[in-house]
C-alpha cells in the first residue's frame, strides 16, 4: 500500500519561512483535507509533497524512497497533481485533453495504446464526461472543466493524487459532488488523496483526515471530528464558530 | 478525425505537384521539356540542374524550417502570434550573417556564415524568451520587438563599420530575402544545420502537448521544462539561423503555416508540427513561384511578398485576439 | 545657422576664392574625384571623397591616399576652406545648398555616359581648375585610344553582359559600362531602357552571352554578392568567357574610360574564336 511520509519539511522564500518543520505520514485509502487561512502555505505544501518544489530542509518519501531520487517520469506515473484553476490553453477536444494525462506512460513517438484507450474510455465514463468527450474543452462549464481535469489526473492511474483547491469556483452542488468523487477515490479505490480545501463543512463531512496549517506550521493532524473544533477554527481563521451535530453529519456554524 | 489523418498525405502530394511544376517557370521563361532540342536542351538542363533544383530544395528546406519553428515557438509560448521573425530570431541571424560576411570570415571560411547566423539567432531567441519569461502574449511580442530593434541596430552598426562601401546597399536587398541564383554550394552549407534543427524541433512534440495544460501541470507530468526550452532555443536557432544566413529574412511563414493547419488537427501542438513544416515548405515554394512569374522589371523579393501577404493576416490575428480578451 | 556666422563665413570664403587657379579644390563626387586627380597635382587638392580611396583603379586609389578625404558634410568642407568645390548633380544636396548660400565657388558636373559628354565635362572642369591645356591633352589621348579601339573591333559585335552576383546590379543601356562595351566591339545584352534592368542568372544564361564581365569592387570578398558571383553554373557553361573588371572605375564618364575600352577591345580580340554552339 502507498505510503507517503513528510519529515521535517521546511521551505523558505527569501527571508520568509513558508513551511516550518512539517512531519506526517499517510497511506493509501486516506482522503486528506489540508485546511488553513489564505497564505498559510497550503499550495506550497502540496507542491512539495508532489515533488514539484524542493524543500530547503527535510524530505518527502514515497514508499521509503525520497521524491528527489525518483526520475520525473517515474514520479509522474505514480502521482498526479492538479493546480488551482487548472485550464487548457488550446481548444482541444475533451478526450484529447484528458489523454494528455497519459503522457508519462507513452513511449517514443507512439500514440495512445489500445490498453490506454480503454482506460481513457473508463475514466471519461467515471467522471460523467461521456457526453462531452468531443466537446471543445474551452467551452466547458466550470463544473465540467473540473471533472475533465480530474479525469486528466486519473487517467494514468496514479496511486497518489494531490489537488490544489479542487472546489474553488464550483457552486455548492458541484463542490459536494467533486468532494464525493475524491473521497471515493480514496476509500473505494485505495488511493491516497491529498487536497487543500477551503470549505470547512466539506472537509468535516467528506475528508478522512485533516491537516490544519497556519503560518507554515502544522497546528493539528487527525480525523475531522476530533480536530475541527471551535478552538482550532478560532486559531486558524480568527473566527468564532461552533461545530454542531455528530461526525459524518456534523456542520460548522460560523457566528460572525 | 478523418480530416486530420488526410492532412499530411494531402499536403505531401500537393507539395510534390507544386515542386515539380516549380521547375518549369523562371525569369528566363517557361522550360517545357517537349519543346527543347539540341543546344537548347543542354542549356535547359544546366538551368534546371544548377539553378532551379537547388532553388527548389532550398525553398522546401527553409519553408519547412520556418513553418516548424513557428509551430514549436507557438507551442512553447502557447501564443498563436509567436513567429521567428517577430521574436528576434531572424534579426539575430541577420546580425550574425552580416558580421561573418563583412568581417571577411565568410570569405576565408564558408561555414562561418551559417555558424554566425546560428549564433545570432541563438542570442536573439534567448534574449526574447528571457525578457518575456512569465509574461503574457503582449509581453512576448514587446520583448520580440525590442530585441529585434536592438539586433537591427547592431546590424546597422556593423554596416557602418564595414570596409566595403556598398555594404548597406547590398544588405538592404538581402534583408528582403530571396532564393534567386542560389547554388548547390549554398544549399550544402545550410542544409546540415537546418536538418539538425528540424530533428531537434520535431522531438519537442510530446512536451509541447503537455504544456497545453500550463507549465505547472506539464512539470507534474514529467516534462523537464528547462530541457524543453533549451531544445526549442537550439532547434530554432539552428534551423532559422542557418536558413536566414543563406536566404535573407523571410517573415510570416512561421506565423501562417501553423495557423492554416492547426484547426485541422484539433489544435494539438504535436500534431501541428509535421503539417506546419509541410505547409511552410508549400507556402514558401508558392511564394517563390509567384515572385518569379510576376511580370515586373525586377524580380519581387520573396520577403516583400511574404510580408505583404503575411502582415495583414497578422493584424487580423491581433484583432481577433483583442475581441476574445477585452 | 545664425546670420553673423554666415556673414563671417562669407567673408572668409571671399578672401579665398579670388585666385584664377584654385589651390584648395574639394571634390564631393567619386567621378569628379577621378577628373581632379587627372587634371591637377595632389598638393592643390584639399580633399576627395572617401570612396576615392576604396574604389576605382589601383593607381587612383594610391593617389587618393595621399590627400585628405571627406564624407560630404558641409562642416568638413567649410573647415577645409576650399576655393573650388566640384560636385555631382544628385548627391550631397544639403551640402551643396549650404555651400551655395555661403558663396563658395562651386561647379556641379553632369554625370555623362558617352564620349561627347566626357569631352564636354572634361573641358568644363579643366577650365574651372585652370588647367585647359591639361584637359585638352587628356581628350587627345582619349581620342587616340578610341581610334585604336576602333581598329580592333570585330565585324560582328560579341554578345556580352555585366553581371556581378546581383540581378539588380546589371548595367543597362544608359551607362558608361555600355559605352565602353560598344566601343570595344561588344553589344550589351542588358541594354534595355532604364528601369527595366534586373537580370537573374537564368536570364543571363538564356541570353547566351559570349562574354560575362564580372565587376570587382573594393573588398569584393567581403560582400554578399561575391558568393553568388562565382556560381558554379557559370563554369559549367561551354564557351563563356568571364572577364573581371574594376566596377567603380568603369562607372565614371571620364577620359580614362577610353583606356578601359581599349584594354577590353584587346582582350576581346584575343579571345579564341567562338566555338559552334
Amino acid at each position: 500500500m502507498t505510503r507517503l511520509v513528510a519529515k521535517g519539511l521546511a521551505l523558505r522564500r527569501g527571508s520568509r519561512d513558508i513551511l516550518r518543520d512539517i512531519g506526517f505520514s499517510a497511506q493509501g485509502g486516506e482522503f486528506i483535507a489540508v485546511v488553513g487561512p489564505n497564505g498559510a502555505g497550503k499550495s506550497t505544501l502540496l507542491a512539495a509533497l508532489a515533488g514539484l518544489l524542493q524543500p530547503d530542509a527535510g524530505a518527502v518519501l514515497l514508499d521509503d524512497a525520497p521524491l528527489a531520487a525518483l526520475k520525473p517520469r517515474e514520479l509522474a506515473r505514480r502521482r498526479a497533481w492538479l493546480p488551482q484553476n487548472a485550464r487548457c490553453e488550446w481548444p482541444l477536444r475533451v478526450e484529447r485533453m484528458v489523454a494528455l494525462g497519459l503522457a508519462p506512460r507513452l513511449q517514443g513517438f507512439g500514440d495512445v495504446s489500445v490498453e490506454d484507450q480503454a482506460r481513457l474510455d473508463a475514466v471519461l465514463a467515471d467522471c460523467d464526461l461521456a457526453a462531452q468527450r468531443d466537446q471543445i474543452v474551452t467551452t466547458l462549464s466550470g463544473g465540467e472543466l473540473a471533472r475533465a481535469m480530474l479525469a486528466r489526473a486519473l487517467v494514468a492511474d496514479p496511486e497518489l493524487l494531490i489537488v490544489d483547491e479542487p472546489l474553488a469556483g464550483l457552486d455548492p452542488a458541484h463542490a459536494w459532488d467533486a468532494a464525493r468523487r475524491l473521497r471515493a477515490l480514496a476509500t473505494e479505490q485505495g488511493r491516497l488523496v491529498i487536497a487543500s480545501i477551503h470549505d470547512i463543512n466539506i472537509a468535516l463531512r467528506r475528508a478522512t483526515r485533516v491537516l490544519a496549517l497556519r503560518d507554515g506550521r502544522l497546528l493539528a493532524d487527525g480525523t475531522p471530528a476530533t480536530v475541527l473544533d471551535a478552538v482550532l477554527l478560532q486559531q486558524l481563521f480568527g473566527v468564532v464558530a461552533e461545530v454542531r451535530g455528530t461526525a459524518g453529519g456534523g456542520y460548522v456554524d460560523f457566528a460572525c | 478525425m478523418k480530416k486530420s489523418r488526410a492532412l499530411v498525405p494531402l499536403l505531401s502530394v500537393l507539395l510534390l505537384v507544386v515542386a515539380s511544376l516549380s521547375l518549369l517557370p523562371g525569369r528566363a521563361g517557361w522550360l517545357l521539356p517537349w519543346r527543347l532540342t539540341g543546344s537548347d536542351a543542354e542549356l535547359a538542363r544546366l538551368i534546371v540542374w544548377e539553378l532551379r533544383i537547388p532553388r527548389l530544395l532550398l525553398a522546401l528546406l527553409v519553408g519547412a524550417a520556418l513553418g516548424l519553428a513557428g509551430a514549436v515557438l507557438q507551442g512553447l509560448t502557447r501564443n498563436p502570434l509567436a513567429e521567428p521573425g517577430l521574436l528576434g530570431v531572424s534579426s539575430g541571424a541577420s546580425l550574425g550573417a552580416v558580421i561573418a560576411i563583412y568581417s571577411g570570415f565568410g570569405a576565408a571560411f564558408a561555414l562561418a556564415v551559417p555558424l554566425l547566423g546560428f549564433a545570432g539567432a541563438l542570442l536573439g531567441t534567448l534574449l526574447t524568451l528571457t525578457l518575456a519569461a512569465g509574461g503574457g502574449v503582449l509581453s512576448l511580442l514587446l520583448a520580440g520587438a525590442a530585441v529585434s530593434g536592438l539586433l537591427l541596430a547592431g546590424t546597422a552598426l556593423v554596416l557602418n563599420l564595414a570596409p566595403n562601401p556598398y555594404a548597406a546597399y547590398e544588405i538592404s536587398h538581402w534583408m528582403m530575402g530571396s532564393l534567386a541564383d542560389r547554388s548547390w554550394n549554398q544549399l550544402a552549407l545550410a542544409a546540415p544545420f537546418v536538418l539538425l534543427g528540424i530533428v531537434i524541433l520535431m522531438a519537442t512534440g510530446r512536451s509541447l502537448d503537455a504544456l497545453s495544460l500550463g507549465e505547472q501541470q506539464a512539470a507534474s507530468l514529467g516534462v523537464d521544462l528547462a530541457r524543453l526550452r533549451r531544445q526549442v532555443l537550439f532547434g530554432t536557432a539552428l534551423a532559422v539561423g542557418a536558413a536566414t544566413a543563406v536566404t535573407g529574412t523571410i517573415g510570416f511563414i512561421g506565423l501562417l503555416a501553423p495557423h492554416l493547419v492547426r484547426a485541422r488537427v484539433g489544435h494539438e501542438p504535436r500534431r501541428v508540427l509535421v503539417p506546419a513544416a509541410l505547409m511552410g515548405a508549400l507556402l514558401l515554394l508558392v511564394a517563390d513561384i509567384v515572385a518569379r512569374l510576376l511580370p515586373l522589371a525586377q524580380e519581387l523579393k520573396l520577403g516583400v511578398l511574404t510580408g505583404l501577404t503575411g502582415s495583414p493576416f497578422f493584424l487580423w490575428l491581433v484583432w481577433k485576439m483583442k475581441e476574445r480578451t477585452p | 545657422m545664425s546670420r553673423p556666422l554666415v556673414a563671417s563665413l562669407l567673408l572668409l570664403c571671399a578672401l579665398n576664392a579670388t585666385a584664377a587657379q584654385p589651390h584648395r579644390i574639394v571634390s564631393l563626387n567619386f567621378c569628379t574625384d577621378q577628373l581632379v586627380m587627372a587634371l591637377v597635382p595632389p598638393q592643390r587638392i584639399a580633399s576627395l571623397t572617401w570612396l576615392a580611396r576604396t574604389d576605382g583603379a589601383a593607381e587612383q586609389r594610391a593617389l587618393a591616399q595621399r590627400v585628405p578625404s571627406n564624407r560630404g558634410s558641409a562642416e568638413e568642407v567649410l573647415a577645409s576652406r576650399p576655393d573650388l568645390v566640384l560636385a555631382g548633380r544628385y548627391t550631397t544636396m544639403t551640402t551643396r545648398q549650404l555651400l551655395g548660400r555661403v558663396g563658395v565657388r562651386m561647379l556641379e558636373v553632369d554625370a555623362v555616359q558617352d564620349w561627347d559628354g566626357i569631352r564636354r565635362t572634361t573641358r568644363e572642369v579643366a577650365a574651372a581648375v585652370g588647367e585647359v591645356a591639361r584637359g585638352e591633352a587628356l581628350i587627345a589621348r582619349m581620342d587616340a585610344q578610341l581610334a585604336e579601339a576602333a581598329t580592333l573591333r570585330a565585324s560582328v559585335p560579341l554578345r556580352a553582359i555585366g553581371w556581378s552576383g546581383a540581378a539588380e546590379d546589371v548595367p543597362g543601356e544608359d551607362t558608361v559600362f555600355n559605352t565602353i562595351l560598344v566601343t570595344a566591339g561588344a553589344t550589351n545584352i542588358a541594354a534595355r531602357p532604364v528601369g527595366s534592368s534586373g537580370f537573374d542568372l537564368e536570364e543571363v544564361l538564356r541570353a547566351r552571352p559570349r562574354v560575362l564581365l564580372r565587376g570587382i569592387a573594393y573588398n569584393e570578398d567581403r560582400s554578399l554578392r561575391s558568393g553568388v558571383a562565382d556560381h558554379p553554373v557559370l563554369r559549367a557553361l561551354p564557351g563563356l568567357a568571364i572577364i573581371d573588371y574594376p566596377e567603380g572605375a568603369w562607372a565614371c564618364g571620364v577620359p580614362a574610360a577610353a583606356g578601359y575600352a581599349l584594354q577590353l577591345a584587346r582582350t576581346l580580340r584575343a579571345l579564341p574564336a567562338e566555338a559552334a554552339r
